[in-house]
């Protein structure tokens, strides 16, 4: 009788991961499409990487152009993201998202212009693509690494996670050119185009803010 | 102003495009809606096609997730809402305390190295708890296998508002070792079977606890 009260503070059940993460503490093997999944869900809900998508290709008119640029954010992304994985590279979340915030301030202000008019010339767009995109790679590796895969068919899913990410790309760019095409041809694109960009900066600069405040309250 | 030049009106999608670009997008979207996410997750299938693609199962597992950690969350809750009188029970449950750690701490003395062997039955996605009662520093030593499958596993504790996660596996038929509790309270196994038919989990401990008891 006595034991009860000491039983009765140690009511809890194990610690249970809930959803995506909860589900893949629960599996182990291959299981591609569920990781395809995944991989476009983080895409489309992860409004980081879409913002940095959205400034990317906000003065890009061309289909050839739009492929070109994200091609190079998507090899970027992915050989981070494959390569931090593959050799557990956990970045501090905070600090790699805090980069991801900056690379969307740094977009919006080259889309501005600021570059040029600040400092004369204007920095390669398709470099500043890839080296974020690497960037990005590294935010979601780490993110992967907290989900805790399971050793068995690692590989197989990981690179399912990786098509998943580059559908979940493809779709949101889809949605975000609908959007973005029925307003180029409103006249009020060139009015608002420089804030929107500024718009688009200062949600990076509340990414930067949050993920940095994140890392010292942490 | 900008780093690229204003395009041509010719270079802009018409209006039918996008119109009828609209209408594709949200086609497709309420397609991928029905037949992968809602699957994913919430386990709803309409069409059976998510289960092919292997998403319903995702959409189950998080659902009994979600369902047992509220499950988790309502049994704190009366020791959380119980101290309506605290200072009654505050001194009773320090009495209770001490009276319990002298009553167990007897008790673990004299059954030091107690041995139990036990044995269930896991249907497909059901889970269960075992737990030692020990004390801090107390060892135990294991060996469990399984018949019929694999299951996952976690050995962790909890106990005094502390917890411990000692090992996981996952999609394993067995295991064997000591482990040392960490601190004074219930430490032992949650197993779960994940697969498709009936598994029999056999549990065999030699150590200095109390009482072997079923949690969940």
């Amino acid at each position: 009788m006595m034991v009860l009260p000491l039983l009765g503070t140690a009511a809890l059940a194990h610690a249970v991961a809930e959803g995506d993460k909860g589900y893949i503490q629960e599996i182990s093997g291959i299981n591609i499409l569920p990781f395809i999944y995944l991989g476009a869900k983080h895409m489309v809900t992860g409004y980081d990487h879409i913002l940095f998508l959205l400034g990317v290709i906000f003065f890009l008119y061309r289909m050839q152009h739009i492929a070109i640029y994200v091609s190079l954010f998507a090899i970027g992304h992915s050989t981070t993201m494959l390569l931090g994985v593959y050799f557990n590279v956990g970045i501090n979340s905070y600090i790699i998202d805090a980069i991801i915030g900056l690379s969307v301030v740094y977009k919006a202000l080259d889309n501005l212009g600021a570059f040029q008019r600040w400092f004369g010339f204007q920095p390669n767009t398709k470099i500043a693509t890839l080296v974020f995109g690497f960037f990005h790679g590294f935010g979601l590796s780490t993110k992967i690494i907290e989900y805790d895969i399971a050793p068995d068919g690692l590989v197989p899913n990981l690179l399912a996670f990786n098509v998943g990410v580059e559908i979940g790309q493809l779709l949101a760019l889809g949605a975000i050119l609908i959007v973005m095409g029925f307003w180029r041809r409103s006249d009020g694109f060139w009015r608002h185009a420089y804030t929107a960009n500024v718009v688009i900066m200062t949600a990076g600069f509340v990414l930067i803010g949050y993920q940095v405040t994140g890392w010292f309250v942490s | 102003m900008y780093n690229s030049d204003i395009p041509a009106r010719a270079e802009l999608p018409s209006s039918r495009q996008l119109l009828r670009s609209t209408a594709i997008a949200i086609a497709a979207a309420a397609a991928i809606l029905v037949t992968i996410v809602l699957p994913a997750e919430y386990g709803v299938d309409p069409t059976g096609i998510g289960r092919i693609l292997g998403l319903t199962e995702m959409g189950e597992i998080k659902t009994q997730l979600a369902e047992e950690a509220e499950q988790d969350r309502i049994r704190m809750q009366p020791k959380n809402g119980s101290s309506a009188a605290p200072a009654d029970d505050q001194s009773s449950g320090l009495i209770g305390r001490v009276f319990a750690e002298l009553v167990i701490g007897s008790a673990a003395a004299q059954t030091a190295a107690r041995t139990d062997e036990t044995s269930f039955t896991l249907a497909p996605g059901e889970g269960i708890e075992i737990k030692l009662v020990m004390k801090q520093g107390a060892k135990a030593d294991f060996t469990w296998s399984v018949q019929g499958g694999v299951v996952n596993f976690d050995l962790h504790g909890d106990g005094g508002g502390q917890s411990i996660s000692y090992e996981k596996g996952r999609a394993v038929p067995g295991d064997e070792g000591t482990f040392e509790a960490a601190f004074d309270g219930n430490h032992g196994w949650f197993w779960r079977n994940r697969g498709d038919a009936d598994v029999t989990v056999t549990l065999r401990t030699t150590g200095d606890y109390a009482e072997m008891k079923r949690m969940m």
